[in-house]
């Protein structure tokens, strides 16, 4: 990618998945927060492949130019993606279209609506619509030392059976600023946190791993945390309604998701306390890791933390 | 063409259509049907007729299996299985075998 002469700064290329991308702007402090927000999108951990094997489907530039009154406006090559009334909410909108773009153009997998760990006991599958608190607990548990892969959109290489990392950073909503406040970005004046992973931030990224348990998330207010199993049916339902591309890999997507409800431990996980909830999936994980069978189907309640 | 009323006859014999990926689950039969691209998921009773339609079982020959394999009544577990195969038709998992609803009275029959 060319950088021209006009920019304050041009951050390195980023992949999300198949999407390449770069940011650049007029601001060399809002350039160089960018860079720091998308660190995660730089780590290419043991195991991943490179940006050549992966297969890049796009590359583009965001440019982000500002006016004299703290406006900003954001532009994707050569269109305009938002205009901003101020930087924060910049990054904010070019997180927003990285992730339409990953989605987008990581056909090539399995993609969820779900968060993603690797653990020592195998990867974490935290499924979910928006807004039942999968990016928060999954926030909680790479607080808790498990490695990100990702909060949002997950991808499953069919070949390998394995989660792949996308570590956009942590989108996190208003409320959850209360459980995660050690989390606050520096930058903090747009709707959302945009939480930054991988070096220098201390949230460390994961590595492709095969997933051994399916966390489904339902937050609740003021409900206690409580774990039920889910069947193997149930937890393919789950996941086969949070597939983004189900329909493009057909046979071979169908056989993935079964193969991973099969395999995992799957449980829905009721909480309205995100530490309980954290223990709860720790637990769980060193259960796996020990080989025990931590929930069998059929056990209606295991854990209770009130 | 239209499913005649009165089918599946107790000497139809339904085939499953190539295609439709299995995925077992439990005890029940998750079906991704590549022509369609619809995901079905069949409980235990309409997967077990399911494993039956492999175009040599007649209707009356999956019933008199399943009596067998449950002992329930008879005429109970034939309705079932007239209205499993009638679905599973109606869903594009059968395959005709070239023959089609012809007013033969035995469509979706393989040879």
């Amino acid at each position: 990618m060319g950088t021209g002469n006009r920019w304050a700064h041009c951050t390195p290329e980023f992949h999300a998945l198949s999407y390449c991308f770069a940011v650049r702007s007029d601001d060399e402090e809002l350039a160089r927060r960018a860079q720091a927000v998308f660190a995660g999108l730089r780590t290419r951990a043991r195991g991943t492949p490179g940006p050549a094997e992966a297969g890049v489907r796009r590359r583009c530039w965001y440019s982000v130019r500002t006016a004299g009154d703290g406006a900003v406006d954001v532009w994707r090559d050569e269109a305009v993606l938002a205009a901003c009334g101020h930087p924060d909410e910049a990054i904010s909108w070019i997180v927003w279209d990285v992730n339409r773009s990953a989605a987008d153009t990581g056909g090539d997998h399995l993609l969820f609506h779900a968060g993603a760990l690797e653990s020592d006991a195998g990867g974490v599958l935290v499924p979910g619509a928006s807004g039942v608190g999968k990016s928060t607990l999954t926030a909680g548990l790479v607080r808790a030392g498990l490695g990100y892969l990702s909060d949002e959109l997950v991808a499953l290489d069919l070949s390998s059976g394995r989660l792949l990392p996308y570590a956009k950073p942590i989108t996190l909503k208003a409320g959850s600023f209360g459980v995660l406040s050690d989390m606050r970005p520096p930058w903090d004046r747009a709707p959302e946190w945009q939480v930054a992973v991988g070096p220098d931030s201390g949230l460390a990224v994961g590595r492709p791993c095969t997933p051994s348990l399916v966390v489904v998330p339902r937050y609740v207010a003021g409900a206690d945390t409580t774990v039920v199993a889910l069947s193997a049916t149930e937890a393919f339902l789950t996941l086969a309604l949070n597939a983004v591309n189900l329909v493009q890999h057909g046979a071979a997507g169908t056989d993935a998701l079964g193969a991973a409800a099969a395999r995992c431990t799957c449980v829905l996980l009721t909480t309205s306390d995100l530490d309980a909830a954290c223990r709860i999936v720790l637990a769980l994980l060193e259960q796996r890791a020990a080989g025990a069978g931590a929930v069998g189907a059929g056990v209606a309640t295991v854990f209770v933390e009130e | 063409m239209q499913m005649p009323a009165d089918w599946p006859t107790g000497d139809s014999r339904p085939l499953r259509r190539d295609g439709a990926s299995a995925v077992e689950l439990d005890d029940n039969l998750a079906l991704y049907d590549d022509v369609g691209q619809l995901l079905i998921l069949l409980n235990a009773s309409a997967a077990s007729v399911w494993g039956h339609c492999d175009g040599s079982a007649t209707l009356d020959d999956i019933v008199r299996a399943l009596v067998e394999a449950h002992g329930e009544d008879a005429r109970v577990i034939e309705g079932d299985v007239r209205q499993t195969v009638r679905k599973l038709a109606d869903l594009g998992l059968l395959d005709d075998g070239g023959l089609g609803f012809d007013g033969r009275g035995d469509a979706m029959v393989g040879g």
